[in-house]
């Protein structure tokens, strides 16, 4: 294999993760945020049904019924053939307990040739939406203090403080990759994101410390050489186990995606989908990203090559 | 400790019989058979209610009430597997409960209309007459009897009830008078005298929390308001059921998938890598079906996602060995020293994403828990397994002649100098 300099290609990576961010913006722009109704509050109804089915004339037939606006969807259960049609109501609010239950009845009468049996109900008033979004940026800025706290105690050999902003500049890139993910496939943003969000910190620091680790350690070694070729070296090393590892994080994850896609889980595909992107862009920015900063960092500072 | 090849023996079938009670229970261990699984996976219901009109957050003690009405309700219901929890801060009681087997006939959203309504709480005779009504009892509390020693629940009724109940008592001296929430008896006391206090005993054989229970029941048929369910979900049991095998399949091909690479790339110490995982992934389950914590479908990404990252404990090491071989030392010494140098490195990685799991675990909600819980157990047993197992079983196979080369375990990647 040639002689690859991450450091000296660096230019390249970050043109390339500009990139990411632009497109990713511009859909944010089309597709806008979707809150999910556990944030927001609403209702979903999910029902199963056979025959034929006009989606919309449902969808008219429970907006009359209910005075909301009603958009609907049809799905199908690759694994089993069910087919489902499922109604959003918009408006931040859920529905009582008995409505849905006439609800339910009213659709039956109106469609008996369907067999229309609810699956799956979700209603959500929003001021618990407002006690979940809190609960869930606290826990990720949480997370990510403890965890710059952490490396900056861990690594303060070799410039503690960089390494762990340096870190976390690759840790931010991943998440935006995740978020724009779900603003691209249009996942709605609930605690899955959350989740997602905080296994993809821990996941991405852990595979970036690997590097520093592996910095620190050569530094020691050859302490009269430049910080790049030092860096480099590092990376280089580092890199089949940092590609292994994420080759069998990113393996497990796409294949609880590829199975949950098959089956039609939407649960688990908003939840493995963001995290296959983020494990992706969890390798790349470590290799990438994170080892070059470092560096134009600790040049910046004027670091002479000699251990400290 | 002194390791010997009989060690890697050890080791091994420590492994087998953990995996095997992992999987299928092993005397009074639960195995995966025995699994208490999350909603989502049986199906079932999972509702938050409020009162409705009330204007102000409930107090402690109306808020017990609640919940002991709901369970009453639950009780009648016959659904005896839920669980009932109380939100003191915004005033919320949150109802979970699976579907039985033969739920056919079972209508979620009517039970959780039920559920809500104001209970009605009478005294009747034994004839059956209704005598007095919940709403006239003011204060239902627990107290000791100083003489007897046992607990009894104190009724205080207001005006009308005073004389209501004093009627009642009048009448029926040596009789039972029977309390019944709707149509359930909760409590059948003998009248010993009439009663013209307007405050009565309930003397009750039972614990402080079976008379708390009863003074509480009796308060709930006195509450002023009524509950509603604000926030519900309902998941049918097929929709549960399938995701479980989906979830399963994928975790058990993600499992082979990688066993293949790692006995492709790393040889004899992906060998000792697979079974190191395998120590892992039956720790997670033995950590879930023992103390029968709940999993749900993240819950079970969550053991995937630790298999993938368990893999990397024993990729750094199997790398540092092969590194320190090819750098010239013998198997015996690249065993140790690469052990020794690896370990900060995963220690480091590990305790991010444990980090991590503790915040989701105190922050989160709902069946994220399950999934940092996984998370959690899967870096602790990755120490166990991924380090400690590991190490055991590689120092005592390099003991072997047959198995000293070092071509057995060196990697296929290249080695990078400066």
């Amino acid at each position: 294999m040639k002689f690859f300099s991450f450091y000296g290609h660096r230019r390249l990576f970050f043109a390339i993760s500009t990139a990411l961010m632009v497109i990713g913006l511009v859909f944010l722009f089309i597709n806008g945020v979707q809150l999910d109704i556990q944030f927001k509050g609403g209702a979903l109804l999910k029902y199963s049904y056979v025959g034929d089915l006009d989606a919309d004339q449902v969808a008219d037939f429970t907006s009359a019924k209910l005075g909301r606006l009603v958009s609907v969807q049809k799905t199908t259960d690759l694994s089993s053939g069910e087919t489902r049609v499922v109604l959003e109501l918009s408006g931040a609010y859920g529905m009582e307990a008995g409505a849905q239950g006439e609800l339910d009845a009213a659709l039956s009468a109106q469609f008996p040739d369907n067999h229309l049996v609810s699956v799956e109900t979700s209603l959500v008033e929003p001021f618990f939406g407002q006690r979940f979004l809190t609960r869930g940026i606290a826990a990720v800025l949480l997370a990510v203090l403890l965890i710059l706290v952490y490396e900056w105690i861990t690594f303060r050999k070799i410039g503690g403080l960089s390494a762990g902003i340096t870190a976390l500049a690759a840790l931010f890139h991943d998440l935006l990759i995740v978020f724009f993910t779900c603003v691209i496939a249009r996942i709605p943003i609930g605690d899955t994101f959350v989740a997602v969000a905080l296994s993809i910190i821990g996941y991405s620091i852990n595979d970036t410390i690997v590097i520093y680790d592996r910095i620190r350690e050569n530094r020691k070694r050859y302490p009269r050489e430049a910080i790049d070729r030092v860096a480099d070296l590092s990376i280089r090393q580092s890199m089949m186990r940092s590609i292994n590892t994420n080759v069998a994080v990113t393996l497990s994850v796409a294949l609880i995606y590829s199975f949950a896609a098959r089956a039609s889980l939407e649960s688990i595909i908003s939840f493995a989908l963001p995290m296959l992107a983020g494990s992706i862009s969890g390798c790349y920015s470590t290799l990438c990203l994170a080892g070059p900063l470092w560096v134009m960092w600790q040049k910046r500072k004027g670091k002479k090559p000699v251990a400290a | 400790m002194r390791i010997n090849r009989l060690t890697f023996w050890l080791v091994l079938a420590a492994v087998a019989v953990v995996a095997w009670a992992a999987f299928f229970g092993l005397g009074g261990i639960p195995g995966a058979d025995k699994m208490r699984f999350g909603i989502d996976i049986r199906g079932g219901v999972d509702a938050v209610f409020e009162p409705v009109d009330l204007g102000r957050l409930p107090t402690e003690g109306e808020l017990e009430a609640a919940r002991a009405i709901i369970e009453t309700r639950l009780d009648q219901k016959n659904i005896l597997d839920r669980e009932v929890t109380v939100d003191q801060t915004s005033g919320d009681v949150i109802v979970r409960f699976p579907w039985k087997s033969d739920e056919t006939d079972f209508n979620p959203q009517k039970a959780i209309q039920e559920l809500g309504e104001t209970a009605k709480l009478t005294f009747r005779d034994e004839a059956g007459k209704v005598l007095l009504e919940g709403k006239s009892v003011t204060q239902s509390i627990v107290e000791m009897n100083q003489q007897t020693g046992t607990y009894e629940v104190s009724l205080t009724f207001d005006a009308e009830g005073t004389s209501k109940f004093a009627e009642a008592t009048s009448n029926n001296v040596g009789k039972r008078i029977g309390i019944y929430m709707d149509e359930m008896q909760i409590s059948d006391p003998v009248v010993q005298q009439a009663i013209y206090s307007g405050r009565a005993s309930i003397s009750h054989t039972g614990t402080y929390e079976e008379t708390q229970t009863l003074a509480n029941k009796i308060a709930a048929g006195a509450l002023p308001f009524s509950m509603q369910a604000r926030n519900y979900s309902t998941i049918s049991p097929s929709l549960g059921a399938g995701s479980l095998n989906v979830m399963v399949t994928a975790g058990m091909w993600a499992f082979v998938i990688l066993c293949v690479l790692l006995l492709g790339y790393y040889r004899l110490s992906g060998v000792v890598a697979c079974i190191a995982l395998l120590l892992q992934v039956s720790g997670q389950l033995l950590a879930l079906s023992v103390p029968q914590i709940t999993l749900t479908l993240p819950g079970i990404a969550g053991v995937i996602l630790s298999i993938g990252m368990g893999v990397d404990a024993n990729v750094i090491i199997s790398e540092r060995i092969s590194e320190e071989i090819k750098g010239g030392k013998t198997p015996q010494q690249a065993i140790v020293v690469g052990f020794k140098n690896a370990f900060s490195s995963v220690f480091d990685g590990n305790i991010t994403v444990m980090i991590v799991s503790i915040i989701l675990m105190l922050l989160g909600s709902g069946s994220m828990l399950s999934f940092a819980y996984s998370l959690l157990t899967g870096v602790l047993l990755n120490f166990l397994a991924g380090v400690t197992a590991s190490r055991l079983m590689m120092r005592s196979l390099v003991k072997y002649d047959l198995l000293a080369r070092p071509a057995l375990y060196q990697s296929l990647s290249r080695r990078f100098v400066l």
